[in-house]
């Protein structure tokens, strides 16, 4: 029998205005667990982390820890009790070192508030060693990975005697391998008997490092489930709380009259040192969805600006519907039909201060009919505004809220849905569902083969190899700034296939990357 | 020109570069305490005023040198704690509250003084007190050193004490690490249990204690009296040097003093027959060009990165 370190029982907690954001959740936490908390955005489970780790006070219902009653008022007593919590957005500050950022708050001194650093140091040193979280101690945390900077947070939590340590959305700033050092570690944590409080929307990661998982959704507990009990679709059910599309090649339909839609012909970005795109020829054509796969920062961010015309090439040719564009504007590509979800929601996607109506017309701001001759039909803009609204079914108080004040999902629902209403014959979709809910995933997705029905070209850019898999209809791997496999048949193809370009493992001899381009 | 060489290169002019810039170093440091704690103090010129007629004022009521200076630093802190009240509770924005402090100060002070003086100009016909200076025997005898650092205003030796004390607090001690903390990421901050408000509040309080030092040296040591805008932009000085200094403290102590270099050439040069319009834009243009070198500099640090 396990013990059980923390339990939740019947909490509640409604906020001020009325908003229920927890009810009646009976969690139990056993000592030497990896514990994942499943549910879309605005489901509840920071409110409940937030509760476990004193920041809220719960309405109702109360926290056993260690089999007494507790209640904490801020998250120094939860601190003090051994919980320990990593946030989504890190914790530190740049310019610091990590032995200052592990110990600020909480400084080993000698005489009179003076700071033992030499003790500070030896001490995070034998904290690094034993739980094997290796960074240099010494280092500025501005000069570490995303991967390194998240060892840093576990470290000031274990460094606070943290038994429990809660993660909100670890991996969310971690490339693969990052994720995959992190998981080890979260495994040694285990095995030294630390309990972990996994939060996540990402359901393959929480499968695969779970014991048990708890779904919440709209606020209220789905039930606890052993790891082996349920398989990636139930949970994901279990979370949107409606059945999903379990394959999304059924939505496709046939497309006649196929055209060359987008044309890129040896494309090459280079600076002093180095090739970062190099000799890269594609096509696609109408109807067609084209999947680039590959690690993060193999060039397919690069390659996608360069298209958008918001990013630099060296050489090489563009075409859109045969005609050549790549010294054209982003207005001037944009009219011709190009549209562009890009990947930087917050930094590019859309001005986050300024209203959902405006966001939603800033691509095409200046047409006819919602630019009157003067002034902006403001008129015209709500109506566009509140029918993509309905037809996205974006959840907003009104089209005057402020872009960054919605969830991530709704706010990429804005992209897609300004991006969608100029009738794209191109589209270039850069991570379209990432850190995105998967009732938004979902409904983004089937907007995108919507398109592609419709006759449009897609370029789709995924970090995800299962969407790019079950999305596209010929697949790309680009490794080192170089396209490495064309891939048309890709019923035969598994993610491991994939894995292997995606690593420069193996690599398309140049008759076969021919392919890519249509003649 | 060899004319100015001769007046720079004497034991003299050391001295005047510490007279003058002893409240150009307490506007600097005022602005560092602040900046570090992430709040930015813009009203340290309007402060220094203040306190500056409160040591007047003060020590004429008091008849005593001691007493006008608590109630110039209590006036200080007084409208320190203003401006933090303004801009942490009532959530109004700092610059907005800075420019209404120090406007409100250089005519309040003036009405004050006609109050108290009948003068509108200066408070001259007020016996207010100074603070004595302090020779120190065995300093005197070491050429340039006695010079410079004996026989000072006993607000210059606090001064020193503050340019040892204060990077020792910040760099050393618990209380300099949270409040970098705090002006750095004050999420971060408040993430481990450290409380940034009381932070905050304790850095504007010694913010607001240094800027009325420096305002009660002008009017009991540099001078003797009380003339209506006599802090002369020697706060913005100070702000500026902390801007270009960033969070190095040697950074901020190096440009202060380069700032009081041009404040002494024109209190030497005063003495000259060159025009003292001319002269008195002398500090104001260094301040300028340093920003300008400083920013060309930053501009192509920057470059050299981003390649």
């Amino acid at each position: 029998m396990k013990e059980t370190i923390l339990e939740l029982r019947n909490i509640t907690k409604v906020y001020h205005n009325g908003v229920v954001a927890n009810r009646d959740i009976s969690i139990s936490f056993e000592k030497g667990e990896i514990h994942s908390i499943v549910g879309e955005n605005g489901a509840g489970k920071s409110t409940l982390m937030k509760i476990i780790y004193g920041i809220e006070s719960p309405s109702e219902g109360e926290i056993i820890h260690k089999g007494e009653k507790v209640k904490f008022r801020g998250s120094m007593e939860a601190i003090h009790a051994g919980i320990g919590m990593v946030h989504q957005h890190f914790m530190l500050i740049p310019t610091m070192s990590v032995v200052e950022n592990i110990i600020v708050g909480d400084e080993p001194s000698n005489i009179r508030g003076i700071v033992d650093y030499k003790e500070a140091v030896k001490r995070t040193r034998e904290l690094s060693e034993h739980y094997h979280l290796d960074v240099d101690v010494l280092s500025k945390i501005e000069d570490l990975s995303a991967g390194e900077k998240q060892k840093v947070e576990i470290l000031k939590t274990l460094y606070r005697n943290a038994e429990i340590i809660i993660l909100d959305e670890p991996t969310s700033v971690l490339t693969p391998q990052e994720t995959e050092t992190l998981f080890e570690e979260l495994f040694k944590l285990k095995e030294m008997g630390h309990t972990i409080i996994f939060i996540s929307h990402k359901l393959n990661e929480v499968k695969r490092i779970s014991d048990r998982i708890t779904v919440i959704r709209s606020g209220e507990c789905k039930g606890t489930f052993e790891n082996d009990e349920v398989d990636l679709l139930q949970l994901a059910e279990l979370i949107v709380g409606r059945k999903l599309l379990s394959s999304y090649s059924e939505l496709k339909k046939d497309v006649d009259d196929k055209k060359e839609i987008l044309r890129v012909e040896k494309l090459y970005l280079s600076n002093k040192e180095k090739n970062i795109l190099e000799n890269i020829s594609f096509s696609i054509r109408s109807g067609e969805i084209l999947g680039i796969a590959g690690v993060q920062g193999n060039g397919q961010s690069e390659l996608v600006r360069a298209i958008a015309g918001i990013g630099p090439m060296s050489s090489g040719e563009i075409s859109l519907s045969g005609q050549r564009i790549e010294k054209l504007s982003v207005k001037k590509r944009r009219e011709l039909g190009l549209s562009y979800i890009p990947e930087d929601r917050l930094g590019v996607g859309v001005a986050t201060t300024a209203p959902l109506c405006d966001n939603i017309i800033s691509s095409y701001y200046d047409r006819a009919d919602i630019n009157g001759h003067f002034f902006m039909d403001r008129r015209k803009i709500s109506e566009t505004a509140n029918n993509l609204i309905s037809k996205f079914t974006i959840r907003t108080n009104s089209i005057y809220t402020a872009v960054g004040d919605l969830s991530g999902g709704n706010m990429q629902k804005v992209v897609v849905a300004r991006e969608s209403n100029t009738d794209p014959i191109c589209m270039l979709a850069e991570q379209p569902t990432q850190g995105i809910d998967i009732g938004s995933s979902e409904y983004i997705r089937t907007q995108l083969i919507e398109m592609r029905n419709r006759g449009a070209a897609v370029l789709l850019i995924s970090a995800d190899l299962e969407e790019v898999l079950s999305l596209s209809d010929r697949v790309i791997v680009m490794y080192n700034g170089m396209i490495s496999a064309h891939l048309s048949n890709l019923d035969k193809i598994s993610t491991n296939d994939l894995g292997l370009y995606m690593l420069g493992i193996r690599k398309q001899t140049s008759d076969e990357l021919k392919e890519a381009l249509y003649e | 020109m060899a004319e100015l060489m001769s007046m720079i290169l004497t034991e003299d002019f050391l001295a005047t570069i510490v007279r003058v810039g002893v409240p150009l170093m307490f506007a600097s440091m005022s602005a560092y305490v602040a900046a570090t704690s992430g709040l930015l103090n813009i009203a340290i010129e309007g402060i220094m005023l203040m306190s500056a007629l409160m040591a007047v004022l003060g020590s004429y009521w008091t008849q005593s040198a001691v007493l006008g200076l608590l109630i110039a630093i209590a006036s200080g802190i007084l409208l320190a704690l203003l401006l933090a009240f303004m801009t942490m509770r009532l959530g109004t924005d700092p610059f907005l509250v800075g420019i209404a402090i120090n406007t409100f100060t250089s005519t309040f002070t003036i009405f004050l003084l006609y109050l108290f003086s009948g003068n509108k100009g200066i408070s001259a016909s007020l016996p207010s007190k100074v603070l004595p200076t302090i020779n120190i025997g065995w300093l005197e005898k070491i050429p340039i050193l006695g010079a410079v650092f004996s026989g000072q205003y006993l607000l210059t030796y606090v001064c020193f004490a503050f340019i040892i004390i204060v990077p020792l607090v910040i760099q050393k001690t618990k209380y300099g690490l949270r409040l970098k903390a705090c002006g750095l990421n004050a999420q971060a901050a408040s993430s481990v249990g450290i409380n940034v408000n009381k932070m905050q509040v304790s850095a504007i309080v010694i913010s607001g204690l240094l800027a009325a030092l420096g305002g009660a040296y002008m009017t009991m040591g540099y001078l003797s009296a009380f003339s209506r805008n006599m802090i002369a932009g020697r706060g913005w000085i100070g702000f500026a040097a902390q801007a270009m200094g960033g969070s190095s403290f040697i950074g901020l102590s190096l440009t202060t003093l380069a700032f009081s270099f041009f404040q002494a050439i024109v209190a030497v040069l005063s003495r000259s027959d060159v025009s003292s319009d001319l002269l008195t834009t002398v500090p104001y243009f260094g301040v300028l060009f340093g920003v300008i070198a400083f920013s060309v500099v930053n501009y192509f640090k920057r470059r050299k990165l981003s390649v």
